[in-house]
């Protein structure tokens, strides 16, 4: 097992669903100790999410939570109970990171409020992250990914002109939260260290999807900066000759993207580069006439080859075709598999299964992917690690505080 | 810029190659947090982020390439007047040198000994091309962090491929999980998730080997794949293959669940409200102020998995009745009622939305060749140390060549005019860039 790079950084997970827990994930995955607490009855909502194996239904299988809580520590905590609340406190007390995603408000309601985390830990960053933030008039607003998608503005752009608008696949905007919840976190927690003092940050993921340079911030500037959206919901329109877009293969499709400088390397490799100083077409690659001409000269070529040859042969001239593929495709794809992309792990319910590893490589300060904990499985010793006994523990649990 | 105060990362020195999209999100995230970014520039080949062209075709400028140059100018200077650059480079500092030469490359290494990190997306080979690998950097400072984060990361069989964000995408599966239920993947929108992702996933990076320093001394190198960034997001995709050896499909606006899920239309041109009813009782609200409150008693509809099974039915019958109400206002009715729904913004009218001008989201910026526009803000609210107002503008080609060269790495007045004369440096674009 490796040390992570945050190995010594003791973070209080408060967090639920997606976004929250996506982050406190790469705190967990680059070695940082994450305590998560859960509510008894049921613990995180994500436990409910699934998919299942054989679509059977069990708390301890959900495989959406067991990617995103990969590495943590699960303590359950029934708020509602004074006691809770004392050992939560305890809990801050001893964490140089506290992160939470509950509706903005309900830590209040449970009487520990940020106020009161920051009375039993001045030196802690608070970290909040919540669909709309923690303030303005929208903040008690129920949201998911779609409605914070189209609250961001981008799900409106998105799409087919004459029908609905339509949204990334399932969680994206949720996980894109969380990485960048995950930087803020580290960033408060490197100036708190220097200062010597807490910190308390609001993250809107409202807010980071319009800034997002997924369509975000770059339409709100082109719109000030022209009086035009860069992207609208309109039908794509060929702006050049150039083929771009998704286009069929042998067997299913490909993603296209040309520019006017790659033209011969698009005649390279269809196999004409006799074409490549062919004045007729080369000075007006621009021209959305020759549309039809250059997709003529196109299509037999990619309609003979695999996408995944497809790709590989237009890669191997620098021309930008890459195969759409579905997730057996993934699977087995070669580039994924050199790089040990897939990690086995096991776990008590769900068996050995193999989760999305490591996107990011430190090579000398790597991490360990480690399976995500059964609910309440890490009561007792971080509770013994506070200072009670076993016996506590036991009679904590017969009062319904863990 | 020129504001002292104190922020989280005041002290951290970043060089900075990042071109395109992804490199600007990590450096507006960067900047806004206190770092200072440095961003290794050249007029001979110009960050794409800048621009492809060094005179833009006319047609392009009329259409889509021209909205983001200012008032659709392509004269002489545009490529400091580019609406993303000058959002995703704000606070960060503009340095050029000519690195295909060796007087550029030997001023490289000395700031680079003035650096903590370097993060680079360049396609794979160019650092080594021009000897700024890390290798080359870390033995003139044991203590840089280089983030390197070309598409499909720097080792691997497709390493040298290229590509933008979307093509990423398509490689780890996300584009075809992402379109219309009922149409072919050729009418699937592009998305540009994996830019913004990657450059979220390198502030991150960065953070994490600052962390490892203070405990080992050293820097590291880190190899970013965004393609990978993307692909442990397809989490319930990704797992449900895993476990069940089964691939999905478009889901298009389902809910794995829930019925009614999706955008429904408002009344107005393109005005949608989208609603997402996960329980028995945000249905009965929903059909209360629909005005059809027989709906939550009828068979088809009377649970979650009456509901789900019968979305085909349910789906008209919603459409029918949230198309004679205001989006906004509906929002906020159904929202009062506990229900999950939300209009669909505009862009065009985001910087008036009611919310985000209470929490003081968009921050006026004037940029000395661009004017004062609003921008999006800080991605978070810091209490101690606030990000706001953020720290300047974008800087303008070149425009801290002297404030860096010779402020930081001391060099003389006529050495600085000398690298000048010699094309090292400038603030003009010289030759075309090759994107």
């Amino acid at each position: 097992m490796s040390e992570g790079p945050l190995a010594g950084l003791r973070v209080l997970d408060l967090t639920q669903g997606v976004a929250g827990p996506f982050a406190t994930k790469y705190y967990a995955d680059f070695g940082a100790d994450v305590v998560k607490v859960e509510r008894p009855d049921g613990g995180d909502p994500a436990r409910r999410m699934g998919p299942f194996p054989q679509d059977l239904p069990h708390p301890e299988t959900s495989g959406m939570f067991l990617h995103l809580n990969t590495g943590k520590r699960s303590v359950t905590l029934n708020l509602r109970h004074a006691t809770a609340r004392g050992i939560l406190l305890r809990l801050a007390a001893d964490a140089d990171l506290i992160v939470e995603s509950f509706r903005p408000g309900t830590l209040a309601r449970l009487g520990v409020d940020a106020d009161a985390l920051a009375a039993a830990n001045p030196r802690a960053v608070l970290l909040q992250l919540s669909n709309f933030g923690q303030t303005g008039p929208y903040r008690d607003f129920v949201a998911d990914d779609m409605l914070m998608y189209a609250m961001g503005g981008v799900m409106q752009v998105t799409g087919d002109p004459q029908r609905e608008p339509i949204k990334l696949g399932l969680y994206m905007p949720l996980f894109f939260a969380g990485v960048v919840a995950a930087g803020m976190g580290l960033a408060a927690v490197w100036g708190a260290r220097r200062d010597g003092a807490g910190e308390r940050v609001d993250c809107s993921i409202q807010e980071m999807l319009a800034a997002s340079m997924d369509r975000g911030a770059p339409n709100l500037m082109a719109y000030q900066y022209s009086g035009s959206l860069m992207t609208t919901r309109e039908r794509a329109v060929r702006m050049n000759a150039l083929p771009a877009g998704t286009y069929p293969v042998a067997d299913g499709y490909v993603s296209i993207s040309t520019q006017i400088a790659w033209w011969p390397r698009l005649c390279r490799t269809i196999g004409r580069p006799d074409l490549i100083d062919d004045e007729r077409l080369a000075s007006r690659l621009y021209d959305a006439e020759l549309a039809e001409e250059i997709d003529a000269l196109v299509y037999p070529w990619l309609l003979s080859h695999t996408k995944q040859e497809a790709m590989e042969l237009a890669q191997a001239e620098g021309w930008p075709v890459s195969a759409l593929n579905a997730m057996d495709d993934v699977f087995r794809d070669p580039h994924f598999r050199a790089r040990n992309f897939f990690t086995t792990l096991d776990h008590p319910h769900a068996g050995l299964l193999e989760y999305p590893g490591f996107a990011l490589k430190l090579h000398g300060t790597p991490g360990t992917l480690r399976r995500a904990p059964l609910l309440g499985e890490h009561t007792v010793g971080v509770l013994c690690g506070l200072g009670y006994q076993r016996a506590d523990v036991v009679r904590l649990r017969q009062l319904g505080v863990v | 810029m020129g504001s002292e105060r104190s922020l989280p990362l005041s002290g951290v020195r970043v060089l900075s190659q990042g071109i395109v999209w992804a490199g600007p999100f990590a450096t507006v995230l960067l900047a806004d947090l206190g770092a200072e970014v440095i961003e290794i520039e050249s007029i001979q080949h110009l960050n794409p982020t800048r621009t492809n062209f060094r005179h833009i075709p006319q047609p392009l400028l009329d259409g889509r390439v021209g909205t983001y140059y200012l008032g659709r100018d392509g004269s002489e200077g545009f490529w400091n007047r580019q609406a993303w650059f000058n959002f995703a480079k704000r606070g960060c500092k503009s340095v050029t040198l000519d690195l295909e030469r060796e007087r550029g490359r030997e001023l490289f290494y000395e700031l680079a000994q003035h650096a903590d990190v370097f993060i680079e997306n360049n396609a794979a080979a160019v650092v080594e091309r021009l000897q700024v690998d890390y290798a080359q950097l870390a033995q003139r400072n044991p203590r840089l962090i280089m983030v390197r984060f070309p598409g499909f990361g720097i080792e691997g069989p497709y390493r040298h491929f290229k590509g933008y964000g979307t093509i990423m995408e398509a490689v780890a599966g996300h584009t075809l999980l992402r379109g219309y239920e009922d149409s072919d993947p050729s009418q699937t929108p592009n998305s540009l998730h994996g830019d913004p992702n990657a450059g979220a996933n390198v502030a991150f990076a960065l953070l994490a080997a600052l962390f490892a320093r203070e405990r080992t001394g050293v820097g590291q190198l880190i190899d970013l794949s965004q393609s990978e960034a993307v692909l442990q997001q397809e989490a319930y995709a990704f797992m449900d293959y895993a476990m069940n050896g089964r691939v999905q499909g478009h889901w298009g606006n389902a809910s794995p669940a829930f019925a009614p899920y999706g955008p429904y239309p408002a009344r107005g041109h393109d005005r949608w409200v989208a609603i997402a009813v996960s329980s028995d009782a945000a249905f009965a609200a929903l059909c209360d102020c629909l005005g059809v409150p027989e709906l939550a008693s009828d068979a088809r509809f009377v649970d979650a998995a009456a509901r789900y099974a019968h979305r085909g039915e349910l789906d008209p019958l919603v459409a029918a009745r949230t198309c004679q109400h205001d989006a906004r206002a509906l929002m906020v009715q159904l929202q009062a009622a506990g229900v999950s729904a939300t209009e669909l913004l505009h862009q065009e009218e985001m910087t008036d939305d009611p919310h985000l001008r209470a929490r003081g989201f968009f921050q006026p910026i004037t940029h000395p060749e661009a004017g004062t526009h609003l921008q999006p803000g800080p991605m978070g609210t810091f209490a101690r140390q606030p990000l706001v107002p953020v720290r300047g503008p974008a800087p303008t080609l070149g425009q801290h060549n002297e404030e860096v060269l010779c402020g930081l790495l001391g060099l003389s007045r006529a050495a600085y005019e000398q690298l000048l004369a010699d094309e090292v440096i400038g603030t003009v674009y010289r030759e075309d860039a090759h994107a």
